[in-house]
């Protein structure tokens, strides 16, 4: 299993390749392809935050608890006191940080169905719907941001199979086979789980933004055309442009 | 009874963030009462020229340069705007919420056109043209959305 500064450094690298070529094909704009490059990043992070005591979980929830303070300063700063605020954002803050992470931590178990491809997708399409009912922002963008977590969190999946295997004993580690898989199907728990996972997939596809625009833009004949203009030097002038 | 505080902690803030839903807003109506043709005399170099022009008590005057208006914003506003191909349609009432972090409130409501946008690529390849939806309050362009549909878009009009 890889450590959090290889999972780190790997899903910054694989973030920063996938968005700088999104930016080069013109599917966004430099600043939104800061923000990819952020999410494929926290993407690479997150099948760890199920472990209860990965550097992963506190990154997650030192995220998540500033982002839902903020979300709630922006929403009641039109009508709340400073005071007010202050206290909300305090117990917000808290409560998240702590209280959540702690029953999460109780509840959640480190390669469970976090680690599963349909979680990935899962993850991405959330991601895809929050930025649309959330921050307004358009289809395509929404899917692109999507897309990186979803990303990111493939490479983290294929890196710990990756490290499952022993290349001087040559041989497989038990943990092999655990970090990407489709779905557990060991116990009555595991079926129910693998289920719901299975059975959200199309729920949230339905009240999901319009996907035929992030399909045009990577998915097709159109976009391939793109990637080839841009990879190499269009007039075969390299550096002297 | 850790455990309780815990939740009880939890709930208070779930409540917390339930009261930052904004409350049901009244339903709008599509204000067919309200509009009105109104005979605007227009002054050109040439002849004069009168105009039925369209304007909604709710969503204001709909516009009538708008083919204009567009061409000129994307030129500065997408790579190549200037050479691009564009393709319009009729203006149509809509409106438009804030993202709910924002409040979720109706932050914008005027008349709409799905405009198609084909621009061609560094190489001058012509691309599959991009769907916009161009935000108009009268004949002021407000902003641009990729795209026929957003969630927090309604569109009053087929």
């Amino acid at each position: 299993m890889a450590n959090f500064n290889t999972h780190f450094m790997v899903a910054s690298g694989a973030s920063a390749i996938v968005s700088g070529t999104l930016l080069s094909m013109e599917v966004v704009a430099p600043e939104q392809a800061v923000n990819a490059f952020i999410l494929g990043t926290l993407g690479g992070l997150l099948p760890d935050v199920d472990s209860a005591h990965s550097t992963s979980i506190k990154v997650g929830f030192n995220v998540l608890s500033l982002l839902m303070t903020i979300m709630l300063i922006f929403v009641k700063s039109s009508t709340y006191s400073l005071i007010e605020m202050f206290i909300v954002a305090g117990l917000v803050f808290v409560g998240i940080r702590y209280a959540l992470l702690d029953i999460f931590r109780k509840i959640s178990k480190h390669r469970g169905m976090f680690h599963s491809i349909p979680v990935a997708f899962i993850w991405g399409i959330v991601i895809a719907i929050l930025m649309q009912y959330f921050f307004g922002l358009n289809s395509l963008v929404s899917w692109v941001y999507g897309f990186m977590v979803t990303t990111g969190y493939f490479v983290h999946l294929i890196l710990d199979e990756l490290y499952s295997v022993d290349l001087r004993n040559k041989r497989m580690k038990k943990s092999s086979g655990t970090a990407m898989k489709f779905g557990k199907l060991k116990t009555s728990k595991d079926k129910i789980q693998t289920a719901i996972i299975y059975a959200s997939i199309p729920i949230l596809m339905n009240i999901a933004p319009d996907t035929t625009l992030i399909v045009n833009a990577l998915f097709s004949y159109d976009a391939w055309l793109t990637f080839k203009d841009v990879l190499l030097p269009y007039d075969g002038r390299w550096f002297l442009h | 009874m850790k455990i309780l505080v815990k939740i009880a902690l939890l709930g208070s803030i779930s409540g917390v963030f339930l009261g930052c839903v904004p409350a049901p807003k009244p339903q709008i109506g599509i204000g067919l009462g309200g509009l009105i043709s109104q005979q605007v005399k227009r002054v050109s170099n040439s002849l004069p020229v009168a105009e039925n022009r369209v304007v909604d008590r709710e969503y204001g005057a709909k516009p009538l340069h708008y083919m204009n208006a567009i061409r000129s914003y994307f030129t500065n506003k997408i790579p190549r705007g200037g050479l691009s191909k564009y393709k319009y349609g009729e203006p149509k009432r809509a409106y438009k919420k804030e993202g709910f972090a924002f409040g979720g409130d109706i932050s914008w409501r005027g008349w709409l056109v799905e405009t198609s946008i084909a621009t061609p690529t560094r190489t001058g390849r012509l691309l599959t043209p991009k769907p916009y939806m161009v935000l108009f309050s009268g004949e002021q362009i407000v902003e641009h959305i990729l795209g026929y549909s957003h969630k927090l878009i309604t569109k009053v009009d087929p």
